[in-house]
């Protein structure tokens, strides 16, 4: 979160921690290319440690029983999309998650552009 | 898919009108110091900014889905956009025609990244205040960036951007020789 103005008003949704804080300072997650629209599920180990863990880590597991991206993840528990990314990384090295990556190359995958061109048509 | 453009463009509007998720953001209520800086006296009744991601989700079939990625438009998010551009479709950059000059941070950027863009002028109210060709002019885009116009509260309009973001970067996919990396 971008605080320019830290002795000014207080907006209740800005929080004053800096927000690596909660990742001991580290702005890289362990994988680096760990895309903010890749869909994040809680494996079985993830749900079976799941008292073990702690804090954030433990709302993701929780949260990802349902699986969702890691911008909803960040969105859903007010994280700086940043945290988000290495958090979830972690947890997949831990193999507390399990991690689908989108497909690469995507804009240069003509078939995959004409199947989202024909589901854009198809709204009215 | 990105969507781009400065502030106050019309990004979160479009991104809303088409998602059927409810969009989830970021937003912080601009402080005095920085609504200067951000020109809110141009754009009446726009008392919010953008201080991190919008974003929203579209899904294509069973198994696609578009998510669509409001970036905060401001030169000094640009951190931010590295992460955003990375795997995107293409990037809808909305101009607001009153104040050209905000989009440019992230023509700019799309350019160098190679990212295939469209150029799409938000009509408030209906209103066209300048024509297609000084837009972009303007913005000194080339021939290949398609400019477009669009009302962000339009759900079908909003539609019509997104495709002609996508049949841009199928034209660049189309044309690129089959053994390029």
């Amino acid at each position: 979160m971008i605080h320019d103005e830290p002795h000014g008003e207080q907006d209740p949704d800005v929080t004053l921690l800096r927000p690596y804080l909660l990742t001991s300072g580290r702005a890289q997650p362990v994988d680096q290319t760990l895309e903010i629209e890749a869909q994040v599920a809680t494996s079985r180990r993830g749900a079976t440690s799941q008292s073990s863990l702690t804090f954030e880590h433990r709302d993701i597991v929780e949260l990802c029983h349902t699986t969702m991206s890691v911008a909803e993840i960040a969105a859903m528990l007010h994280l700086h999309i940043g945290v988000a990314r290495v958090l979830v990384a972690d947890l997949a090295a831990l193999g507390h998650v399990v991690v689908h990556r989108p497909a690469a190359a995507l804009d240069q995958d003509v078939d995959m552009i004409e199947r989202v061109i024909r589901g854009l048509e198809a709204i009215r | 898919m990105v969507i781009a453009g400065g502030f106050g463009v019309g990004k979160t509007t479009a991104v809303g009108t088409i998602s059927e998720i409810k969009p989830l953001r970021t937003e912080a209520v601009m402080t005095s110091m920085s609504t200067g800086v951000d020109h809110t006296d141009l754009t009446p009744g726009k008392t919010t900014t953008t201080v991190a991601l919008d974003f929203g989700c579209i899904t294509i079939d069973q198994d696609v889905k578009l998510y669509l990625f409001g970036t905060p438009g401001q030169d000094r998010f640009g951190f931010m956009w590295r992460d955003i551009v990375h795997g995107a479709l293409g990037a809808l950059v909305i101009v607001d025609t009153r104040r050209m000059d905000d989009c440019y941070p992230a023509v700019d950027y799309f350019e160098k990244a190679g990212l295939p863009f469209v150029v799409a002028i938000n009509l408030f109210d209906g209103q066209l205040a300048h024509n297609v060709d000084d837009v972009r002019w303007a913005l000194a885009v080339g021939e290949g960036v398609p400019v477009v116009t669009f009302d962000a509260r339009d759900k079908l309009s909003v539609r019509d951007a997104l495709l002609a973001v996508l049949r841009n970067t199928r034209s660049r996919a189309q044309s690129r020789p089959a053994n390029a990396p």
